[in-house]
């Protein structure tokens, strides 16, 4: 007996264990169904439909309010609708700005708006303050002037960092070159921006935030009695006229690839986007295998076939995607990524060719797996935020899709074939007829000249606009130098100059800086003492973040995060060439690279754009032609593969001492912007250089 | 991935982590010790599986420490049926997504997937379990990675030693002492053997905690927990199986008196009457794991010390003993904290910052782990103010949370906060996976998750009070002053 009780203890475990082969991997389970549940939705008497999602898993609710107007033409007002959207919260007939931030505050609610919208998230006990403050925005927003002309200054910053970010630019063109004669296709820049008043902003507002054929989409922790009350409580009140519904055609390209081209002076990246408009809706079946076929080719899991070619094949670029947008109002294709110069070109002929390979062939079972798994994944596990399941309500009722669309999403997807991806290609994909827009440096240029169907690439500015050729400089470097130091110097003769140059040995300026990131102004001091030292420092609320000098033959630098350094041989000989309080008047003799490409406008007026390099950094120096101030300069260091772009404008230009000098300066860094502001200036003060040390 | 957390810095807000509405679950023991809790929420067809092993730095010894962080880090690397990089990569393309942490007292691991990918989720974490790669390739890989890390995050932070020089001060003794993080000279010096060794204690079954959320059926998950799960050997024999697939022949058979042949190749399951016996002898030996002991000695006297880091402006850290974070009176503590410095209305920071502008940046907060708690109290001086000012302001705000009770106003805020805090957390099946599991680690129940909230409500002006007179001990404390190194001559 006792054997046997033995025998069963040591043979019980290892029963279990010999039952499992643990190289085996398991096999999903179906597509599970999703418990969305049905949404109640119903009209108010000013027209309003209400779409309630109760969710009561949290004591939580929000509410998205989506007014009825489609994007319509702006022309010469171009990003009204824009600037209106972030002014909704700027204050009402009842409230200032700085009490509805206090009042959201204290209920720990979030609000925000944007040009058709306005959502409201909070407890469900907070909701009758919530919604107060919601309903008062709504109808009575009141644009004051002082914050109109906030958000117009953020925007021009906004403007100005567009012009030195590359993403941007191609942004911009993308749009301008797929949607022709279409609010897609319509780009703010200066001249739309400073049309845009508080007049206009008003009118935007009232004719577009009205209730009829408005959608409102409750969701959370309430129940319809509850909804209708507050609706009727805060909303009855709202009216006004019909809103603005007309839609725009989407003209398809049907005459060949068409190259657009961008100039990014210094670029060692092209920003390639191979692009087209598509006549699709939402609410179209095709939309779900659309979606599965991006997956495949280039929106999936990190084995799609652009990356897989691209990237891990070619080692063209870090990554190489492709996206779909499909909108009701108008939808396009896109594939492209950042390469290097030299494989722009190469890098056009794979993502065409994959382009192509979709469209002519079926794809594999495995890609076509992988692909439905991750989207199936991304989609369900996008559930758990109840900001989702308010999109999709929504867009069932605004798409007026089945009433299960996303309950059965999964199941859907799942049943996607090849085939259907190859129907679907040969419908939408077009690698014959699209756009291949280009942002990047001028040398690749007659590279691209083949990909477009007529031979004529089309050359944009940074927001869209057809651009103009350089015009050739009716003078040569010496002269354009020797113009500027004289207006710089206010001195007529080169013995004047050398005589007026010789009473100044030093002068310290001192600029204010302030950026939106940092809630304390930034003191920065730049000096210089005869004949060629020179140093800079940034501080801050006491701290200074970094420090550098040059006394003419070395240097070094302090950074509050890596500490000292000194400069390396190929700084100090940068350095080297320019010296002097007026860098330009040696470049003649300090070695400096420099070269006068040509006349070009900047900010409307026409300049004169003088090339510089002194081995670390490329800069292009904008000179006026009827003043010869210099108004703006862009630098391009170059470290490896990694560029850093500053972007400079220079404005307010006074005499003090008997020299003329800009006063404000506006910094452009990658999508940032900020300005600067002289403080103060002293010429032939004593200077501690130790201090920058 | 992979992300060492201070666990204390976030024990402020660790407990918010309950929430009014009752948690539903179940949770039960496999023969192997393993500790199942299934938390049901069919609201999105998603789960997650996770694995809470008890196993934190307080574990290490202290010529080795940074090993539990490390392990967190080596367990991405595969197992013995998944190649290296597969792992992640697996649960990715199944539309997933994963991630771990580790703290002074545990390692927690998960994945987030489709809730028809729950079995592969199960499957990965036993194959983790039962024989991850624990061998010099992968070794050297993360090494260098940690290194990065602990660069990235703490030495090149300014201030950031000051948990560190803080708790070596506060525990002499205890294993708190060192940090998470560890020493790099440590992992550098130990070898592959240290690294098995630290695997076979405390990555075993009866160490670790399944925590499954979401869209799961209970049924079919327990068929797969005990499919994947239970058939992991318990006690040593995990080890002995282990063994069997890394360990030479010879000396297998001179460990455990039997050939790998009397085990079947693919299974691994003994064939032979004399390996069956070695294995369950194995099975019924348990894995020695030392636990560590709640800190009981109070520390005594002031001590303070100047550090010199790459700051510019000098810093005030204060320290003082607090009970563990499961003590009566750490939730009291925990309102204390929030009275003098949760949120821009705090006491704190409207005093020291906005009115005085004494501090750049002022605040304190309750730090409670599983053997001993701190409570900190920090500030960057703004320009020219002597830190000793700063101390004096800190220690007007003791003597006044000490001396009056707080105003209803202020009690009524805070309670409100806490409700506020406590609906929206568990908002997310991730979420409660992980709070079930630590509650049933420290808090003596996973059930303890919905009573939190009612244990913070029945805290009283009164109680504040007498914690803050209790702990805040003006002459038991430890007193930093962080300096610019270039002060220091």
């Amino acid at each position: 007996m006792k054997t046997i009780i033995l025998t069963l203890a040591f043979v019980l475990p290892s029963v279990l264990f010999a039952q499992l082969d643990r190289s085996v991997r398991p096999e999903p389970g179906a597509a599970p169904s999703i418990n969305i549940k049905d949404s109640e939705v119903f009209k108010t008497s000013n027209g309003i439909t209400v779409i309630l999602s109760e969710n009561h898993k949290l004591p939580k609710v929000s509410f998205n309010l989506v007014v009825a107007a489609a994007p319509q033409l702006e022309g010469s007002m171009t990003g009204l609708s824009d600037i209106a959207g972030s002014l909704i919260q700027s204050g009402t007939t009842g409230r200032t700005k700085d009490e509805l931030d206090a009042e959201i505050d204290y209920i720990g609610a979030s609000l925000s708006a944007d040009n058709n919208s306005i959502y409201l998230s909070c407890l469900t006990k907070h909701m009758d303050k919530g919604l107060n403050i919601m309903s008062d925005i709504t109808m009575n927003a009141n644009f004051p002037q002082s914050e109109v002309d906030r958000i117009i200054k953020q925007a021009e910053s906004g403007l100005l960092a567009t012009k030195s970010d590359a993403g941007s630019m191609a942004q911009n063109a993308v749009a301008v070159s797929n949607f022709k004669n279409h609010p897609f296709g319509e780009v703010l820049n200066e001249e739309t921006l400073a049309n845009i008043n508080r007049e206009a902003i008003v009118d935007y507002y009232t004719k577009t935030f009205t209730p009829n054929g408005s959608y409102l989409v409750v969701v959370g922790d309430i129940n319809k009695q509850q909804a209708t009350e507050m609706i009727e409580k805060y909303f009855s009140g709202w009216n006004g006229g019909d809103v603005n519904r007309t839609k725009y055609d989407v003209a398809l390209i049907n005459d060949g690839n068409n190259v657009v081209f961008v100039k990014k002076p210094g670029a060692v990246q092209s920003v390639i986007n191979i692009t087209h408009p598509m006549e699709i809706t939402p609410s179209n079946p095709d939309y779900i295998k659309l979606q599965v076929l991006n997956g495949v080719l280039g929106g999936g899991a990190f084995s799609n076939r652009l990356m897989m070619n691209l990237r891990e094949d070619k080692a063209y670029t870090y990554g190489c995607r492709s996206s779909i947008d499909v909108n009701e109002y108008g939808s396009s294709f896109s594939a492209g990524g950042n390469f290097r110069n030299e494989v722009s070109d190469s890098a056009i002929v794979e993502i065409l060719k994959e382009l192509e390979s979709v469209t002519k062939d079926l794809v594999g079972d495995e890609e076509l797996a992988i692909t439905k798994s991750s989207m199936a994944g991304g989609f369900a596990r996008s559930l758990e935020n109840p900001a989702t399941i308010a999109r999709f309500a929504l867009s069932i009722i605004k798409y007026d899709l089945p009433s299960d669309y996303y309950q059965t999403y999964l199941q859907k997807l799942d049943a996607v074939t090849k085939e259907d991806l190859l129907a679907v290609a040969k419908k939408y994909l077009s690698p014959s007829n699209c756009n291949i827009v280009v942002v990047g440096n001028e040398e690749i240029l007659d590279k691209l000249q083949r990909f477009d169907a007529d031979g004529e690439i089309t050359k944009l500015d940074a927001f869209g606009k057809v651009m103009k050729e350089m015009l050739p400089a009716d003078i040569t470097k010496e002269e354009l130098i020797n113009k500027y130091i004289a207006v710089s110097t206010m001195t007529s003769s080169a013995k004047e100059l050398s005589k007026k140059m010789k009473k100044v040995k030093s002068m310290e300026e001192v600029t204010e800086l302030k950026m939106e990131q940092v809630p304390f102004p930034l003191k920065s001091t730049r000096v210089w003492v005869a004949p060629n030292s020179s140093a800079e420092k940034m501080e801050g609320q006491g701290m200074v973040f970094q420090r550098s000098f040059f006394d003419g033959s070395t240097g070094g630098s302090f950074n509050m995060q890596t500490g000292k350094s000194t400069l390396s041989e190929e700084e100090i000989a940068a350095k080297k060439k320019s010296i002097g309080m007026f860098p330009e008047m040696n470049y003649a003799t300090s070695g400096m690279e420099y070269e006068l490409l040509g006349i070009e406008k900047r900010d409307g007026k026409d300049c004169y754009v003088l090339k510089t390099n002194d081995g670390q950094t490329e800069s292009f120096d904008y000179f006026d032609k009827e003043t010869f101030y210099k108004v703006g300069s862009t630098n391009i260091q170059k470290n490896g593969d990694q560029v850093q772009e500053t972007s400079l404008t220079y404005s307010d230009f006074k005499v003090q001492d008997g020299f003329l000098f800009p006063n404000k300066l506006i910094i452009s860094l990658g999508p940032t912007s900020f300005e600067a502001t002289v403080v103060s200036r002293t010429m032939n003060a004593k200077i501690d250089l130790e201090s920058y040390k | 991935m992979k992300k060492l957390i201070f666990t204390g810095l976030l024990s402020a807000v660790s407990f918010l982590s309950t929430s009014q509405r009752e948690i539903e679950f179940v949770e039960y023991d496999l023969d192997n010790g393993i500790h199942v809790i299934l938390h049901k929420e069919p609201a999105t067809p998603i789960a997650v599986v996770s694995v809470l092993y008890h196993v934190g730095s307080k574990n290490e010894k202290p010529d080795r420490t940074g090993f539990a962080h490390f392990f967190e880090h080596l367990l991405f690397e595969g197992t013995e049926n998944i190649e290296r990089g597969e792992y992640s990569e697996l649960v990715e393309k199944n539309g997933g997504g994963l991630n771990a942490n580790t703290s002074h007292d545990r390692t927690f691991y998960y994945e987030l997937l489709p809730s028809n990918q729950l079995e592969l989720g199960i499957w990965l974490e036993s194959e983790r379990m039962m024989h991850a790669k624990v061998d010099n390739v992968g070794i050297e890989t993360q090494r260098s990675v940690v290194k990065e890390e602990k660069r990235q995050r703490i030495d090149n932070q300014p201030y950031a030693t000051f948990i560190g020089e803080m708790f070596q001060r506060m525990f002499k003794t205890h294993p708190y002492n060192w940090q998470p993080i560890g020493s790099m000279e440590h992992l550098d010096a130990a070898q592959e053997e240290d690294y098995v060794n630290f695997y076979r204690t405390y990555y075993v079954p009866a160490n670790a905690t399944v925590s499954i959320a979401g869209d799961i059926d209970i049924e079919q998950t327990k068929k797969w927990v005990t499919k994947y799960f239970s058939s992991i050997p318990k006690g040593e024999a995990i080890n002995l199986y282990r063994d069997l697939e890394t360990m030479p022949e010879t000396e297998f058979i001179g460990k455990y008196g039997v050939a790998k042949s009397d085990f079947d190749a693919k299974t691994k399951a003994p064939t032979t009457a004399k390996a069956k016996e070695v294995f369950n002898k194995y099975s019924n030996t348990p894995v020695k794991i030392e636990r560590t002991q709640k800190v009981t000695e109070r520390i005594s006297g002031i001590t303070k010390d100047v550090i010199y880091d790459n700051i510019q402006l000098p810093g005030l850290f204060m320290g003082y003993q607090f009970p563990e974070q499961t003590h009566a009176d750490f939730y009291a503590l925990n309102m204390m904290n929030d009275v003098l410095s949760g949120g821009a209305s705090s006491r704190i920071n409207k005093n020291l910052v906005e009115r005085k502008e004494m501090a750049q940046f002022a605040f304190s907060f309750a730090y409670g782990l599983e053997d001993a708690g701190m409570g900190i109290f920090a500030a960057i001086a703004a320009k020219d103010v002597p830190l000793d000012d700063i101390q004096t302001e800190f220690d007007a705000e003791i003597e006044k949370i000490k001396n009056e009770l707080i105003s209803q106003e202020e009690f009524e805020k805070i309670r409100n906060q806490y409700e506020n805090q406590f609906i929206t957390s568990n908002s997310s099946v991730a979420g409660i996976a992980e709070n079930l599991a630590d509650n049933h680690v420290y808090n003596g129940g996973a059930k303890s998750i919905n009573t939190e909230l009612q244990k913070y409500m029945s805290v009283t002006r009164e109680d504040i009070q007498r914690v803050a007179k209790e702990y805040l001990t003006q002459d038991a404390r430890i007193i930093l002053h962080y300096l610019p190194k270039e002060d220091e001559k």
